[in-house]
């Protein structure tokens, strides 16, 4: 059980200290590695660098441990060892003292949760960044998932950006359009600590999921309030425990598939999209159904920049190279003419041929995500990347690209082979469909 | 909780919010606003003072009462208990919050009699602090009286604070009493007074400077 710092200067302690302890690890293993470097040596020092890294954000809980699942995700600017530790950051955060849950559930709720459930587990199945889940049991005997906010975290939405703000300003060069960016994050975050969005949008996303292949759970309107969300329990396996169990490439072929068509059709009816592609968010269910669980990140991308970011597949796979860079163009990504300008050139290429890759599952009618060399080749792209000190393209681009990161990492991790015609006639019909 | 108790605990509620329309209420309006006969009102007690500080005495006989109905509670850590305490005698005062305003400092902090909200607060923390076993010999070695009046006087702190609290649901308090009680719990635990009292205690048995001084003799 540990407390939540949320002042600015507490947060700032744990930040510095973080990096102390990195700076001090870097130092250890530099002098190591002066007498020669091997494998295993790297290994162990990305893992304990990375559990301290992790050790510390989860002690931040909030934006700050955002950001660790970001990079999660994000693999490829990451070693194998310190994404997986990072990973835990969905999951493995200490929970709040069970007191403090108890007066949450009075405050928010009315009573005490021994008088409103008839059953509920003190003990939390999972701490994450802004809350922690408890399982329940209503009056009715349904199973029930109980969502329950950290006191404050709010509070340090502003203050966690306005920190990681102050660091970007110091080596971007357009500052000012550094702004954007946050502005989005920001509002993105205001509406994930918000319970009552979420449960909504629980609810469009049962109406529109609740198929033979797909599970998502029902919002209990009653039991809800801006800072606690309560739902129906979906019982399963997350990717980690499916691995675990070995299971053969069929299966994983058909877990797979799920997952991509999940995210094509959220494409093919409407704009809303998951937008937290993390392995814990979505399970295996006991009758073999993809069941998604959070809908805390769920974005609404404007029509103008959606129609665009969806052309890029089918541009790429026709090789039309002056329509992608019109594309690239008119989603904020080039600057000028990559004929012309050597910096722009640099940007047009690495994005031409990052594209290329990307579209590579959609070039055939099936897909292997679990060839190794596909894997080193989208890690190389993202490790290549041409980071300059300016910020660049769409600010729906932090979204979009954590979506499509993410659902393609998920199947790399599963190793699945997946169909991929119908979600590239999905893409173009939905194309078509958007009037601008 | 018995009946009486219950009943009396009922009537010192809506004694409260009578004193928010009039604080000088009568006793005969007080058993017309809790649908009682004026008998048995003087039966449980004997004026309008003795109503209002029931109220407090009453949020303590509410939160024994709560403890009994959670089932984890015996594995709460000492942190865990203190901030259940705390919250939930907070819990119990937030619909009668303009009350607590009002009286709390002269019908508790100050008052020229001894309180049995006091009395009651202190055997609380009594109670919780003698049966945590997970602290260190010398933190259990200090639990006595001083630790109790400090503990009572650090809760009428905690209720300053929430009056003053004007977050959503009290948020801010709710923090702050996380705080408050891990820091009291790693000092509870932290064995490093133990360990700085062998330290103290070594010294003091075999001290060199004490021979130095006195000089040696062969």
């Amino acid at each position: 059980m540990s407390d939540f710092p949320s002042s600015k200067y507490d947060r700032g302690k744990i930040f510095a200290k973080t990096g102390l302890k990195v700076g001090t690890n870097y130092a250890k293993h530099y002098l190591k590695n002066l007498r020669g470097t091997d494998k295993e040596r790297n290994s162990e020092f990305y893992n304990q660098t990375a559990e301290q890294i992790f050790s510390e954000f989860t002690k931040l809980r909030g934006t700050a441990l955002k950001i660790a699942q970001s990079l999660s995700i994000d693999q490829g600017f990451l070693p194998d060892e310190f994404s997986e530790v990072m990973t835990q950051a969905q999951y493995s955060v200490p929970p709040i003292n069970r007191s403090l849950v108890r007066s949450i559930i009075k405050r928010e709720l009315g009573s005490y949760p021994e008088a409103l459930f008839e059953s509920f587990d003190t003990e939390a199945i999972a701490a994450a960044s802004i809350g922690q889940v408890h399982a329940a049991r209503l009056k009715t005997g349904e199973k029930v998932a109980v969502k329950i906010q950290y006191p404050g975290v709010r509070d340090t939405i502003a203050s966690d950006l306005g920190l990681a703000k102050s660091l970007f300003k110091r080596f971007i060069k357009n500052k000012a359009e550094l702004d954007g960016y946050f502005e989005e994050i920001e509002s993105t975050l205001r509406l994930e600590t918000d319970y009552i969005h979420e449960g909504e949008t629980i609810n469009r996303f049962h109406a529109r999921f609740s198929t033979d292949r797909f599970e998502t759970p029902r919002w209990f309107e009653e039991y809800s309030t801006e800072r606690v969300l309560t739902m129906s329990f979906l019982e399963g396996m997350h990717l980690k425990e499916f691995l675990d169990q070995d299971p053969s490439q069929e299966e994983k072929d058909s877990f797979g598939q799920k997952i991509w068509d999940f995210f094509h059709e959220q494409i093919h009816q409407s704009d809303e999209i998951h937008a937290d592609t993390h392995p814990g968010n979505f399970l295996l269910t006991d009758d073999e159904k993809l069941g998604i669980i959070d809908f805390g990140c769920v974005k609404h991308f404007p029509d103008s920049f959606f129609k665009d970011y969806l052309l890029l597949l089918p541009t790429h796979l026709e090789r039309d190279i002056e329509k992608i860079k019109s594309l690239y163009n008119r989603l904020g990504v080039l600057k000028g003419d990559p004929e012309t300008n050597q910096t722009e050139k640099k940007y047009f290429e690495f994005c031409l041929n990052y594209g290329f890759t990307f579209a590579l599952p959609y070039e055939s009618e099936t897909f292997n995500f679990g060839d190794p060399d596909y894997k080193e080749l989208i890690r190389g792209y993202t490790k290549n990347a041409p980071v300059g000190n300016e910020a660049r393209g769409n600010k729906h681009f932090l979204y979009s690209t954590r979506v499509h990161l993410g659902l393609y990492h998920f199947l790399m991790k599963l190793g699945a082979t997946v169909e991929t015609k119908k979600s590239r006639e999905i893409v173009e019909n939905r194309i078509n469909e958007t009037v601008v | 909780m018995n009946k009486i108790t219950e009943e009396k605990i009922q009537i010192s509620k809506s004694g409260a919010l009578l004193y928010l329309k009039n604080p000088r209420f009568s006793m005969s309006a007080l058993a017309e606003e809790a649908d009682i006969k004026p008998d048995q009102m003087y039966e449980y007690f004997s004026n309008r003072r003795d109503v209002l500080d029931f109220f407090y005495e009453g949020l303590i006989l509410e939160y024994k009462e709560s403890i009994l109905s959670i089932d984890a509670y015996d594995s709460f850590s000492l942190s865990e208990k203190l901030s259940n305490l705390a919250l939930t005698i907070l819990d119990l005062m937030d619909p009668y919050r303009e009350f607590v305003r009002k009286t709390y400092t002269d019908l508790v902090v100050c008052s020229s009699r001894q309180t049995t909200f006091d009395n009651h607060f202190r055997e609380e923390l009594k109670a919780i602090y003698e049966s945590d076993k997970n602290q260190s010999r010398l933190s259990s070695f200090l639990n006595r009286g001083p630790l109790y009046g400090a503990g009572t006087y650090n809760f009428h702190l905690l209720v300053r604070f929430w009056l003053k609290d004007e977050s959503a649901g009290s948020q801010k308090t709710m923090e702050f009493i996380d705080k408050w009680t891990v820091f009291v719990e790693e000092l509870h635990y932290s064995s490093i007074l133990d360990r700085g009292f062998d330290v103290a205690k070594f010294i003091y048995y075999n001290s060199p400077f004490s021979n130095a001084s006195k000089g040696t003799t062969s």
